[in-house]
C-alpha cells in the first residue's frame, strides 16, 4: 500500500510499535544513556554522587588492571574467532555431507550451543582441574606433559581453557550458521563446476567460500561482539585469574559494579560500548549489511 | 559414487570426533554427577555409579536448588512469551503497514543485540534497588524480555514476511481490523515460526547469568545458572559430583528442547542470517 | 449495487520516483453487472480492483457505492475494506491454510459475529451451491487447484457481498478446467445477482464472460463497451489487436478520395470504403492511415472477381478447423483465416477483403 495513508493509519502503526519502543527504550537504551551519565560521576555505595567529569576515566587511564583487562579481552576475541570460525566451517562441510545420520549429527552439535555458559564453564573447570581433571590424563597419555598440569593456576592455562571453553560452545552455532549458508548455494554449481574439471579444493575456494561470503561476515560479527564482551564463561570458569590475567572488560566492569563503585563500572562499560560500537559499525560499512535484509 | 566411497573412511572419522567432541563434555559431565568419585577416568579409578549426588542437589534445603529451578522456568517462560507477544505486532506493522520509520526500527533493534550487557546492568542494578525490585521476578523478567526483543523481532519480521500478503488482505476484506488480521490469521499461519522464536527465547533467557547475578540476591529470585556458578562446597573443598549433578539437571531442560526441536531451532537461528 | 470510479488515479511512490498506476479512471458498473478489467500485465488492473475492495487508496478522485462515496482524498473519506462488504477472489485463492474448508468459508461470518445456527446455515448453502458439501473437513493444502478456486469463491460469496470482486481467479487452472469454470461462474453471477469486478488478462475470457468490458493500457482505460462492441468498434489500433481470436492485421496504406467516393490503396489495389467506415472530418486529398482487417474475415482464394490483393503465401499453418495463411503483399504480411483450397508456401493467393469489416485508424497511433 503506497503513500495517501491518513496521519491515523501512521498512529496506528506506530502503536503497533509502542509496546516494543517501551521496552527497548525503557530497559536497554535508558540503562545505556544511564551508564553513561554514571560514569561522569562519582557514583560509589555510602558517599554522595557527585558529577566529576571525565575523572572516572582518567583513572581508567592509569590503571594498570583496565590495561591488562582490556589487553586479556582483545587477546581473547584474535584467538577465539578465527578458530571458532574454522572450526565451524568444518562442523559445516562435515554436516552438509548427505548421510543417514544428518539429522543426528546436527542435533549433537546443536547441543553445546543449549548448555548454559555458568555450566559448560563448571564443566571445562572440572576438566582442568589439577586433581580430577580429565585434561592432566589426557595431555600425559599423549605426551603433552609430564605430571599433572595445573592449568587454570597459570596465565596462559587459564586462557586456553577459556579459549576452549568458548571454541565448545559457540563454534556449534557458527556451523549452524555456515550450514544454511552452504544449503543455500545451488547444486547446480557445483556439477557444473564438476563438469568444468574444478577440484573439491577449487570448488571450495572459487564457489562456496565466495558464496558463503554473506554468512561468514555475519557469525564474524556475531562472534566477535560476544567474544568482545565476554562474561559468563570467564566468570564461572577462572573468575577473572589467576592474578587478574584473564579479567575480561565485562567482567572489570562487573566487579566495579559488586564493589559498589557504579561509576567506575559504568566508565569501563562505556568503553566496552564503544568500542563494540565501533566495530560493529566497521563490520557493517564492511559487509554492506541490511542489503536485502529488508 | 566412486569418489565417495574413497572418502567415507576420512569422513566417519571426522564425524565422530566432531559428535565425540561436543558431547564429550556433556557426557562427561552426566558421568561425574553419577560417579562416586570425580576422578573416575583417572587410571586405577573405576566408574561407580551412584545417586547420592542428585539426592543431595534435590535434597539439601539450604542449597535451595528446586527453587532456583523454579525461578529459571518462572522468569525464562514469562520473558519468552512476553518478548514474543510484544515483539509480534512490531513484525506485523514493520512487514505489512509500511509504517514511516519502521526500518530505523529494525535497524536499532538489530543494534541493541550488539550492546554489551555490562553497560546496562549498572544502571539496572540502581533503577531496580530504587525501585525495590531487587531480588523479585520483575527485575528479571523486565530487562530479559527487553534484552531478547531485537532476536524475537528479528526472527518474526522474516517469518512474517513469508507469510503471502494476499492472506492478510483477504482477512482485512472478510472484516477484520489490522489486529484482528494479526490474531486470526497471521499468528496461526506463522505460529511455526512463532514457536520456535519463543523457544529460542525461553532458552536464552534461561542461560542468562550475568542479569541474574547482579539483580538477584537470594533463592526468591535467584536462577539455576547463577546457582551452578556460585555453587561452592561448605569446606573449601568443591563438591565435584553435587557440582556436575546440578549441572546436568540444570542442563536437562534446555538439552532436551534442542533435541526435540532441532529443526526449528535451526531454523529460528539462521533466519535472517541468510537469505532465503 | 452501483460502483462508481470517477476520475481516479493512483500512484505509487518508489525508489525510481511516481509510479502513475491509475491514471483518471472513469466507470461505472451497473447493478448485477458482470464488469471486466482487461489489459496486459502491469496496466494497472489489480490496482483497480485494489481501489475498489479498498486495499488502496486512490491520490485522487473518488470512488462510490450506490452514490455514496466510500474512498476519496479531496473529501478525506475513506471506507475500510472489512466495511465494504465487498469480497474478493485472489489469483493464489488465499485460503487461510491453518483453517479447514468450512471453517474457511465461515472466516467472514465469525469475524461478523453471526450467530452458529447462522453460519451453519450459510456454509451449508454456499458448499452446496458449488457442490464442495463433501470438502468441508479438509484442509486447503488437501484440494485440488480447481477445488481450492471453489472454496475461495464460496467464501466469498458466502456473506451476499454487496460487490465481488475477482483477480485472475483462472490463470491456475489448465485449460478444461478454465473453460468449465468460466461457465460456472457465469452461471453463479446470473443467479445471485451480485455486481461483479473481474480482472483479466485473457481476452478470450473476458470477451465470454463480461457483461461489458473496460480495456485498459499503460493505467488509462481505452475503451469501455460490451465485448461485441470492443469487437466490432475497436476505437484504437491497440483494441483492435489485443480484442478478438487473433489481432487484426494493421497495415499501412493511403486514403485517396475520389468523386465523393474513398478508397484505401492496398499494394496494387484500390478498395473502395464504406462511407461509414472512416473516422474523423470529411478531408479532402489522400493521407496516411493504418488499415484494420480481421483475419478470420479475409478469404484467401486462387481467383477473384473482385479486386483483391494479390500476395504470395509466407507460412501456412493448420488449426484443424481452420487454416491460417499469412501472405505476403508489397511488404506487408497479411493474416487470412476464411478461404479456400489448399496452400503451401510461394502459392500466389488473391485476398478478400470485405471493406464493411474494415477499420480505418489515424497513423502514428502505434498498436504495440
Ligand atoms: N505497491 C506498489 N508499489 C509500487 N508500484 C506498484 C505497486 N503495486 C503496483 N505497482 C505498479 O503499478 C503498475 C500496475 O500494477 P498492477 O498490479 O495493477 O498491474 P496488473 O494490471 O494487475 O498486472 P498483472 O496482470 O501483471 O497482475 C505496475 O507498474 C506496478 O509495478
Ligand atoms: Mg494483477
Amino acid at each position: 500500500m503506497g503513500g495517501d495513508r491518513t496521519i491515523r493509519e501512521t498512529l496506528r502503526g506506530w502503536a503497533f510499535l509502542a509496546p516494543l519502543a517501551v521496552f527497548i527504550l525503557g530497559f536497554v537504551f535508558v540503562p545505556v544513556a544511564g551508564t553513561f551519565i554514571d560514569s561522569l560521576h562519582r557514583e560509589v555505595t555510602f558517599l554522595p554522587r557527585a558529577f566529576i567529569g571525565l575523572g572516572n576515566y582518567r583513572s581508567l587511564s592509569s590503571d594498570p588492571w583496565f590495561w591488562q583487562s582490556l589487553r586479556f579481552t582483545v587477546l581473547f576475541v584474535l584467538v577465539s574467532v578465527p578458530l571458532e570460525l574454522v572450526l565451524g566451517m568444518a562442523f559445516a562441510l562435515l554436516l552438509h555431507r548427505p548421510s543417514r545420520a544428518r539429522g543426528a549429527l546436527r542435533a549433537c552439535v546443536l547441543l553445546p550451543w543449549a548448555v548454559p555458559a555458568a555450566v559448560s564453564g563448571r564443566v571445562f573447570e572440572l576438566v582442568c582441574n589439577f586433581q580430577y581433571g580429565p585434561a592432566n590424563y589426557i595431555a600425559e597419555r599423549l605426551g603433552l606433559t609430564v605430571g599433572p598440569v595445573n592449568w587454570l593456576g597459570s596465565a596462559w592455562g587459564a586462557f586456553f581453557a577459556l579459549v576452549a571453553g568458548d571454541t565448545w560452545k559457540t563454534a556449534p552455532f557458527v556451523a549452524v550458521l555456515f550450514l544454511a549458508g552452504l544449503s543455500a548455494i545451488p547444486g547446480d554449481l557445483y556439477r557444473q563446476a564438476a563438469v568444468d574439471r574444478a577440484g573439491p579444493l577449487q570448488r571450495f575456494t572459487r564457489i562456496t567460500l565466495p558464496l558463503l561470503r554473506p554468512v561468514v561476515v555475519v557469525a564474524l560479527l556475531f562472534r566477535t561482539i560476544d567474544a568482545l564482551r565476554v562474561f559468563d564463561l570467564v566468570f564461572v570458569l577462572t573468575r577473572g585469574g589467576p592474578g587478574g590475567s584473564t579479567t575480561s572488560l565485562s567482567l572489570y566492569g562487573y566487579d566495579a559494579f559488586a564493589g559498589g563503585d557504579v561509576g567506575y563500572g559504568s566508565a569501563v562499560s562505556v568503553v566496552l560500548f564503544l568500542v563494540a560500537f565501533a566495530l560493529s559499525a566497521a563490520y557493517v560499512r564492511i559487509g554492506r549489511f541490511g542489503r536485502g535484509l529488508s | 559414487m566412486n569418489g565417495e566411497g574413497r572418502t567415507r573412511l576420512p569422513y566417519l572419522a571426522a564425524a565422530a570426533a566432531m559428535t565425540a567432541y561436543c558431547i564429550g563434555p556433556i557426557v562427561f559431565m552426566a558421568l561425574t554427577a553419577v560417579s562416586r568419585r570425580p576422578d573416575f577416568l583417572s587410571p586405577g579409578a573405576g566408574l561407580e555409579f551412584t545417586a547420592a549426588h542428585f539426592l543431595e542437589v534435590l535434597r539439601t534445603k539450604s542449597l535451595h536448588f528446586l527453587e532456583y529451578f523454579r525461578n529459571s522456568l518462572v522468569v525464562s517462560a514469562v520473558s519468552a512469551a512476553l518478548s514474543v507477544s510484544v515483539a509480534a505486532p512490531a513484525a506485523y506493522a514493520i512487514t505489512r503497514l509500511e509504517v514511516p520509520g519502521r526500518t530505523a526500527v529494525l535497524f536499532s533493534a538489530l543494534a541493541v543485540s550488539m550492546f554489551p550487557q555490562v553497560s546496562l546492568v549498572g544502571y539496572l542494578f540502581r533503577l531496580m534497588t530504587s525501585l525495590g525490585w531487587i531480588n523479585t521476578y520483575a527485575a528479571l523478567v523486565l530487562p530479559y524480555t527487553a534484552w531478547i526483543l531485537p532476536l524475537s523481532l528479528w526472527i518474526l519480521t522474516s517469518y512474517f514476511s513469508s507469510v503471502p500478503r494476499d492472506l492478510d488482505r483477504a482477512a482485512l476484506i472478510d472484516g477484520c481490523g489490522p489486529l484482528e488480521a494479526l490474531r486470526k490469521v497471521i499468528v496461526p499461519v506463522a505460529a511455526p515460526g512463532i514457536f520456535s522464536t519463543a523457544l529460542l527465547a525461553f532458552i536464552f533467557a534461561f542461560n542468562e547469568l550475568l542479569f541474574a547475578l547482579m539483580l538477584t540476591t537470594d533463592h526468591h529470585a535467584r536462577t539455576i545458572p547463577v546457582g551452578v556458578a556460585l555453587f561452592e562446597g561448605l569446606h573449601g573443598e568443591i563438591p565435584w559430583g553435587a557440582v556436575m549433578a546440578a549441572a546436568t539437571l540444570s542442563t536437562a531442560p534446555v538439552v532436551a528442547l534442542t533435541l526435540l526441536f532441532q529443526r526449528r531451532i535451526i531454523q529460528g537461528l539462521t533466519r535472517g542470517a541468510v537469505k532465503e | 449495487m452501483n460502483l462508481d470510479f470517477r476520475n481516479v488515479a493512483k500512484t505509487f511512490p518508489s525508489f525510481r520516483g511516481a509510479v502513475p498506476a491509475v491514471r483518471d479512471a472513469n466507470f461505472s458498473v451497473g447493478d448485477g453487472e458482470l464488469f471486466i478489467l482487461l489489459g496486459p500485465s502491469g496496466c494497472g488492473k489489480s490496482t483497480i480492483l485494489n481501489l475498489a475492495v479498498g486495499l488502496e487508496r486512490p491520490t485522487s478522485g473518488e470512488i462510490r457505492f450506490d452514490g455514496e462515496i466510500v474512498a476519496s482524498r479531496e473529501r478525506g473519506i475513506f471506507v475500510p475494506p472489512g466495511k465494504r462488504n465487498v469480497a474478493m477472489v485472489f489469483q493464489g485463492y488465499a485460503l487461510y491454510p491453518h483453517l479447514n474448508v468450512r471453517e474457511n468459508i465461515a472466516f467472514p461470518l465469525r469475524v461478523a459475529g453471526e450467530a452458529r445456527e447462522e453460519i451453519d446455515r450459510s456454509v451449508a448453502r454456499t458448499a452446496s451451491m458449488l457442490g464442495i458439501e463433501e470438502l468441508l473437513r479438509s484442509r486447503p493444502s488437501e484440494l485440488s487447484g480447481g477445488q481450492r478456486q471453489r472454496v475461495a469463491i464460496a467464501r466469498a460469496l458466502v456473506r451476499k457481498p454487496r460487490l465481488f470482486l475477482l483477480d485472475e481467479p483462472l490463470s491456475n487452472l489448465d485449460a478444461a478446467l478454465r473453460a468449465a469454470t468460466r461457465a460456472e461462474l457465469r452461471r453463479l453471477q446470473r443467479a445471485l445477482g451480485v455486481t461483479t469486478l473481474y480482472v483479466t488478462h485473457d481476452q478470450t475470457e473476458a470477451m465470454t464472460l463480461g457483461d461489458r468490458i473496460a480495456l485498459l493500457r499503460d493505467g488509462r482505460i481505452l475503451q469501455t463497451g460490451t465485448p461485441r462492441d470492443l469487437y466490432e468498434k475497436p476505437e484504437t489500433p491497440f483494441a483492435a489487436s489485443f480484442i478478438g481470436p487473433y489481432p487484426m492485421n494493421l497495415l499501412k496504406a493511403v486514403l485517396e478520395e475520389e468523386g465523393g467516393v474513398r478508397f484505401v490503396r492496398l499494394g496494387a489495389e484500390r478498395l473502395p470504403l464504406p462511407p461509414d467506415r472512416v473516422p474523423g472530418e470529411r478531408r479532402p486529398g489522400s493521407r496516411n492511415v493504418l488499415f484494420g482487417i480481421r483475419p478470420e474475415h479475409v478469404r484467401a482464394v486462387p481467383e477473384s472477381p473482385e479486386p483483391a490483393p494479390r500476395g504470395i503465401v509466407t507460412a501456412v499453418e493448420h488449426l484443424g478447423r481452420e487454416t491460417v495463411v499469412t501472405a505476403d503483399i508489397g511488404g506487408a504480411s497479411l493474416l487470412a483465416v476464411a478461404g479456400e483450397g489448399t496452400w503451401k508456401e510461394g502459392d500466389i493467393a488473391r485476398l478478400e477483403i470485405p471493406m464493411e469489416f474494415s477499420h480505418v485508424f489515424p497513423e502514428g497511433d502505434d498498436p504495440s
